[in-house]
């Protein structure tokens, strides 16, 4: 057999071709009670209808959650968890909240020191000191 | 049970859908004469008891019944308000006519009994207990199915329904009408075509052993069971009635218990006879491996009656890939074939795999000098292009193949003969490797889609150089 395949899997590279949003599910937990809730019951109220009809890619959930400060949780398909303290936090600003969680992808924070990260090879190719002109002292 | 609540709450109230916003209660309409245990397997399809439910004849029909019409609009292979809807020379009816059609009583979806509010049956708790997987009609209140049905943009044609009937594996629910068995069939051999010709055309010499394996780094187990985590697809801990349609439903492999393997379908098997190339072709699945995978067809028990404890469970990965095989599978039938491929190209062909790295070369220079004398090239040599350090710790030697005057290829070792090694193997990878511009294949120009596109004949090659 001159020539053997060798195993490989294929890796997921998201947006070329299909677009994956990586936030799976919103569970947005207010009190009835509570004043810091308050922003967050309006929004529930006012804005949630319009932003879960503007995101039907992301499941959302609304639970009560008495005694205790307004959370937005997302859920993400990396399987890490995001969770957002909302409290005394007028709508509008929940609002950023919740697309802040939506639009993130799940990952731990990092600081970007490298202006392009990229899975394909250069296309110019490693340097090599063995071609091109030489070099005379 | 309080995440069920939550979520039927939050279904009504907050639907992710803008169209299925409006359920007024979980309460599903359905004729009820149509439902029992035993009824199973005999039942019309999912397509089947959805419709029926959809067919108010009374103008004071209930809010229920009106959300449900509302949210058919949606779907409309499935909306039969008129009984002309469901002829089948209409086309969108007719991508899903395997789906609907075979009823066993052969009874007409309009001479159904209409559903009213006396007729509904609202599922409790304790009745779902007893379904070894949701009933389809659930399938419209579930948050997580409609996120599913938007994060993957499938098209509206594409009904919640299947798309919960394409995540019941076989294990969960044995019965042929509610699990994904025949869907995930359908699916994996157009995965498996599309993959194939994609391949074939665009490195039309590519040798067989590489393009088995080019096919399972595309469509592979491994690589579809990574889609339907990449997917969001979750599993459920256990099936059941009750679990959430959203989620991937199958039964889990106890501990000790190893797969349900099927017969290689090889002659002779327990001889021992060596596996040729062209024998896989015949024999073996796509990727040139034995099949080992069981049919759901083969496996006695899963046969309608058996009960649950005598089931064999299914791991992880199969389950993961079977579904999103069915899933493919289902988009086919219902949404036809050019959104099918497009899901193909977005969603499988988009993934990044180097083919060059799925090359091992046993005796490259070999290879080399027999290609080379079979296509009529002048007989090669290395020759020695640079280098430095020959004596010390760190040479390094740059050596280029050479047939004639033209430089095939060109490798850069520690020693000479890694350096010719290695040019060698260069010189094969750009011939095998050699990717044709502007490829078309051949589903492109299948069908009406493709009746604007000309067909452009591939390049086929002579094939790999036999040693």
């Amino acid at each position: 057999m001159p020539v053997q395949g060798l195993r490989a899997v294929s890796t997921a590279r998201n947006g070329v071709g299909a677009f994956i949003l990586q936030c799976k599910r919103l569970d947005f937990h207010y009190c009835d009670w509570a004043g810091s809730s308050r922003g967050m019951n309006a929004f529930l109220k006012n804005t949630l209808p319009a932003f879960a009809r503007a995101n039907p890619q992301v499941e959302i959930n609304v639970s009560p959650r008495p005694r205790k400060h307004p959370v937005i949780k997302g859920t993400y398909i990396n399987g890490r968890e995001k969770a957002v303290c909302v409290r005394n936090l007028e709508k509008e600003q929940i609002l950023k909240k919740a697309e802040l969680l939506r639009d993130a992808s799940g990952e731990q924070l990092k600081r970007v020191t490298k202006p392009i990260s990229s899975t394909n090879e250069s296309v110019r190719g490693i340097w090599s000191p063995y071609h091109g002109d030489s070099h005379t002292l | 049970m309080n995440r069920l609540r939550l979520e039927r709450w939050c279904g009504q109230v907050l639907s992710a859908r803008p169209t299925r916003a409006c359920h007024a209660h979980l309460s599903i309409s359905r004729p009820c004469a149509a439902r029992s245990l035993n009824v199973r397997y005999q039942s019309n399809s999912a397509a089947t008891d959805a419709s029926s439910s959809e067919a108010p004849s009374a103008p004071a029909a209930t809010a229920a019944a009106a959300a449900a019409t509302a949210a058919a609009t949606a779907a409309p292979s499935l909306s039969s308000s008129q009984p002309s809807a469901t002829s089948p020379a209409e086309p969108a009816t007719s991508s899903s006519s395997s789906f609907s059609s075979p009823s066993p009583s052969s009874e007409p979806i309009s001479s159904l009994p209409p559903s009213s509010a006396e007729q509904d049956i609202v599922y409790d708790y304790e009745t779902l207990t007893q379904y070894p997987s949701p009933p389809p009609e659930l399938a419209r209140s579930s948050a997580k199915l409609a996120a599913l049905h938007a994060r993957l943009g499938l098209p509206e044609r594409f009904p919640l329904e299947t798309l919960a009937r394409a995540l019941v594996d076989p294990s969960a629910d044995p019965a042929p009408r509610f699990n994904n068995g025949s869907l995930r069939t359908l699916g994996n051999n157009l995965l498996g075509y599309y993959a194939a010709e994609h391949l074939v055309c665009k490195y039309p010499r590519l040798p067989l052993t590489v393009l088995f394996q080019a096919v399972y780094a595309y469509i592979g187990p491994k690589a579809l069971s990574q889609v339907r985590h990449e997917w969001g697809i979750e599993l459920a801990a256990e099936p059941g009635g009750e679990v959430d349609p959203g989620l991937l439903q199958f039964a889990r492999l106890t501990p000790g218990e190893t797969p349900a393997e099927g017969t290689s379908g090889r002659p002779n098997e327990e001889m021992g006879w060596r596996r040729g190339m062209s024998s896989r072709v015949v024999y073996d699945n796509m990727y040139g491996e034995p099949k080992t995978e069981m049919e759901a067809s083969e496996r006695p028990e899963l046969a309608p009656g058996v009960t649950v404890e005598d089931k064999r469970g299914e791991t992880a990965e199969h389950a993961g890939a079977n579904c999103v095989r069915a899933i493919f599978g289902g988009l086919y039938l219902h949404a036809g074939r050019p959104a099918a491929k497009k899901f193909f190209h977005d969603h499988f062909l988009s993934r990044q795999l180097d083919i060059a790295a799925l090359f091992q070369f046993n005796q490259p220079t070999r290879d080399l000098s027999r290609l080379c004398a079979r296509e009529g090239f002048e007989p090669l040599i290395a020759r020695l292009l640079s280098e430095t350090g020959r004596h010390s710790r760190h040479p390094v030697f740059v050596v280029g193949v050479y047939s004639g005057k033209d430089k095939l290829g060109e490798g850069i070792g520690g020693s000479l003969d890694e350096a010719r090694i290695r040019a060698a193997i260069s010189s094969l990878k750009g011939w095998y490797l050699y990717s044709p511009m502007d490829t078309r294949v051949p589903s492109d120009v299948e069908g009406q889609d493709g009746a604007s596109v000309s067909w452009k004949p591939v390049y086929v090659d002579g094939g790999e150089v036999v040693v």
